[in-house]
């Protein structure tokens, strides 16, 4: 146990720029553009024909008068949620670089630097540093940023809170916090869902970066390129293309082929999500062919990124 | 009866038709200090790292028990080793290059690491890319002499430091490490610098072991005459495995010859172990 806790911290500090430095300076500037517009709201914002029969100054009055219109109870909570996730979600474009990037450097580096002659004369086994160096980045670091995504909207809902309160407004609309709860919940599990099926193009990364002698990131694209190209040219199809497609993301849209997509407003949205998309996902991808056949792929990347460690100097 | 950490038989490493090492067979006892020498591309490091599980080679190999190929995890338990200067990960700090070896490694002792560390000036702060070449090995050198290993593997672990640490380095290993239950191996180019610590040798030479000897016996075997100017021709017929020539005087170099025959012929003196090995190297004294 001692070993993988070593193992997973020191894959942190090595990649603790992109696993954290990135997703906090992200959060902090949005965190820095909410704060800038919120004392510019009433002042430089207007809302033309939103509140046309009130006299609307400040966010406080807009809170006031958004929690007594007529759809007010329904959707004012779902749509301060949404907010939310608009106003502190910043950090989530960073992602997808930031576990490509690390992937990609995960095996090559310590062979450039050589370092790995210091970690083969440790007592772990290549298939735990080779796990290690998988996991840390596909797992361990959605969650980091999840949560820094979760301490970013309770800043903002915490500052927002002190605004409101000065300006004289119902505070606690502020805190719907059953459904800011729920969406993270939900979306960690799609989160996951999705991972699971980048997760084969996310270990033939990994196998690159313990097969390249240089230039990993050409190793890495040029490949399925060529292949693609070649199929293309030969056969005029593009069935490769359309695999990776699906399998970065393209899957959903057969997931929620059945899905009522009937949206009015922020409440229906989050009843989608909460009572379908989920579900669907995941029921989904269990009974796709694909999505078995992409972790078997990613299996067998992995073995190989194993065993090309095991030959590794 | 003998314990032995390496036994090898018949190990043998080929890259397609160039034979890296030729089937060579061995046994290196408990408690003693290899020293292996070759030139460049010999296969020492062939030799080692098939010892270290970092590399495939065919034939039986048993290091302390295990099968190097495929038990390295297992086998670092007992084995540790330096492969070369600058292995140490240059992005991490000094404290946590400990804090890491102490999560992995159930032999570490991180006390006895710190008191190697307190004598030299190496910063717990610092990261290991912001330290001097010296320092650097000084920090190796603490971290795998806190570990309780039985085999002990330093591959020219002193390329490139001056000679001041050189002297420190190889002075604290057989002080502070070295005891009865530990084999140390260590391959370098400066071998006027370990002699005097080595147990035994190992000479190769083109991927084959031409000279395993204890010390000791070595150094008697190998001796050297400056031959008294009209005794050449006697010199010749005792055959000098190498002939050379020094202020005028012929010097011969004799294998496994009497001393007192030897000292008709002229003054004799031993060799030291880097002549040894030129002598064996260049002349037929194989």
């Amino acid at each position: 146990m001692n070993t993988y806790v070593a193992l997973i911290k020191r894959e942190f500090l090595d990649g603790q720029n992109g696993y954290l430095r990135v997703p906090v300076i992200l959060a902090a500037l949005s965190i820095f553009l909410v704060v800038v517009s919120t004392i510019g709201f009433g002042e430089t914002i207007e809302f033309d024909g939103v509140f046309d029969d009130y006299e609307i100054e400040n966010l406080g009055d807009a809170l006031t008068e958004a929690a007594a219109s007529k759809r007010g109870d329904e959707e004012l909570p779902a749509a301060i949620t949404l907010s939310y996730w608009v106003m502190a979600g910043i950090s989530w474009v960073a992602l997808p670089f930031v576990v490509f990037f690390s992937l990609l450097s995960a095996l090559y580096e310590e062979r450039r630097d050589r370092s790995i002659l210091f970690w083969k004369s440790m007592p772990v086994d290549d298939w735990q540093e080779v796990l290690a160096k998988f996991v840390t980045p596909v797992f361990l670091a959605p969650i980091i940023f999840l949560a820094i995504a979760i301490g970013s909207q309770i800043v903002v809902a915490l500052f927002l809170s002190i605004v409101v309160l000065f300006q004289g407004g119902p505070v606690l609309e502020l805190w719907p916090l059953a459904s800011m709860i729920g969406t993270w919940i939900y979306f960690a599990t799609l989160y996951m869902t999705m991972t699971l099926w980048v997760l084969p193009i996310l270990a033939w990364v990994l196998f690159v970066s313990a097969y390249a002698s240089r230039l990993p990131i050409m190793w890495a694209l040029l490949p399925p390129a060529i292949i693609m190209a070649i199929e293309g040219i030969l056969f005029e199809t593009t069935t490769v293309l359309r695999w990776i497609g699906i399998q970065l993301g393209g899957w959903q849209t057969y997931a929620y082929r059945d899905l009522n997509a009937d949206i009015d407003g922020p409440a229906d949205f989050l009843a989608l999500v909460f009572g379908g998309l989920q579900w669907e996902a995941l029921t989904y991808s269990l009974g796709s062919t694909q999505f078995w056949i992409g972790l078997v792929i990613a299996a067998g990347f992995v073995f190989g990124a194993i065993e090309l460690r095991k030959r590794a100097t | 009866m003998t314990e032995y950490v390496i036994e090898a038989n018949g190990l043998t490493k080929s890259y397609g038709d160039f034979k890296a090492l030729k089937p060579s067979s061995f046994k290196v006892p408990l408690g003693r200090i290899l020293g292996v020498i070759g030139a460049n591309g010999a296969g020492k490091t062939t030799m080692l790292n098939a010892v270290l599980g970092l590399m495939s080679y065919e034939g039986d190999l048993s290091v302390m028990g295990n099968n190097p190929s495929k038990e390295r995890g297992k086998l670092m338990q007992d084995v540790c080793f330096i492969a070369d200067v600058a292995t140490l990960p240059k992005w991490m700090k000094v404290s946590e290059v400990l804090d890491y070896v102490e999560g992995v490694h159930p032999r570490f002792d991180r006390a006895r690491a710190m008191s190697f560390l307190d004598r030299t000036n190496v910063p717990q702060d610092r990261k290991v890319r912001a330290l001097s070449k010296g320092m650097t090995v000084q920090l190796h050198l603490a971290v795998v002499m806190s570990i309780d290993a039985k085999l002990l593997v330093l591959d020219e672990p002193t390329l490139g430091l001056d000679i001041i640490f050189r002297k420190q380095f190889y002075a604290s290993l057989l002080e502070e490490y070295f005891d009865e239950n530990r084999t140390v191996i260590v391959t370098t180019h400066q071998v006027e610098e370990i002699e005097h610590i080595l147990s035994d040798v190992m000479f190769i030479k083109d991927g084959e072991i031409i000279l395993e000897a204890e010390m000791d016996e070595l150094t008697q075997q190998f001796i050297e005459v400056m031959v008294t100017p009209g005794m050449e021709e006697e010199a010749q017929k005792l055959g000098p495995i190498s002939k050379g020539v020094t202020f005028g005087k012929t010097t011969c170099i004799y294998k496994n010859i009497d001393r007192e025959k030897l000292a008709e012929l002229g003054e004799t003196r031993r060799l030291g172990l880097a002549d040894i090995f030129v002598a064996t190297m260049t002349g037929e004294g194989q």
